[in-house]
């Protein structure tokens, strides 16, 4: 059976479509081993190998308080001008956050 | 051949636009609206919520999920909350 295409204006046709659409837009990307990054997207390809500007890396780790054994989430943030990330380490995309909010 | 492949292509044509679970490996449940996906089970979601341990933790308007990380997606009847 042939579907007759329909061509909206812009449209998410496949998931990569959401990325691309964030290109040089500041996007989230949640990482394997409690890492996050936020950026702007200056490229990507299909294995979502990302090249971000002005990125903030966030590593959260989990210490455990010696006296009352308490979980204690740490987050430590450093900042990088330009950053080549490799994807498979990528869990999740999110585009920025609409402006105009 | 094709025949066997029906019920699967039917049940990704019928949740598109659909509520959906999306569970991960690492256990983390996304919620959302099911824009789209590909042959490598990525995944875009709309209205998207994060849950770990059940706990809601964080909303995306939309987000895209790389599919080496999918455990599986499961069509939702209705949305809760």
């Amino acid at each position: 059976m042939e579907e007759s295409e329909q061509v909206p204006a812009v449209t998410v046709k496949e998931p990569l479509d959401l990325v691309r659409l964030s290109l040089d837009e500041k996007i989230y990307v949640k990482m394997r081993n409690e890492r996050e990054l936020k950026g702007r997207l200056h490229a990507y390809d299909q294995h979502l190998n990302m090249v971000l500007g002005d990125a903030e890396e966030i590593v959260t780790t989990i210490e455990i308080d010696e006296e009352t054994y308490e979980e204690v989430y740490k987050k430590t943030k450093r900042n990088i001008p330009m950053l080549f990330v490799r994807g498979d380490g990528v869990i999740l995309v999110s585009p920025p956050i609409r402006a105009g909010v | 051949m094709s025949n066997r492949k029906e019920p699967l292509s039917q049940f990704i044509q019928q949740i598109h636009g659909r509520p959906v679970v999306v569970k991960l490996n690492s256990g983390v449940d996304y919620r959302g609206v099911l824009a789209c996906l590909d042959g490598y089970m990525n995944i875009a979601l709309e209205q998207t919520e994060e849950y770990v341990n059940g706990q809601l933790k964080e909303k995306y308007g939309d987000a895209f999920l790389r599919g080496n990380n999918v455990l599986y997606i499961s069509a939702q009847k209705r949305r809760y909350n």
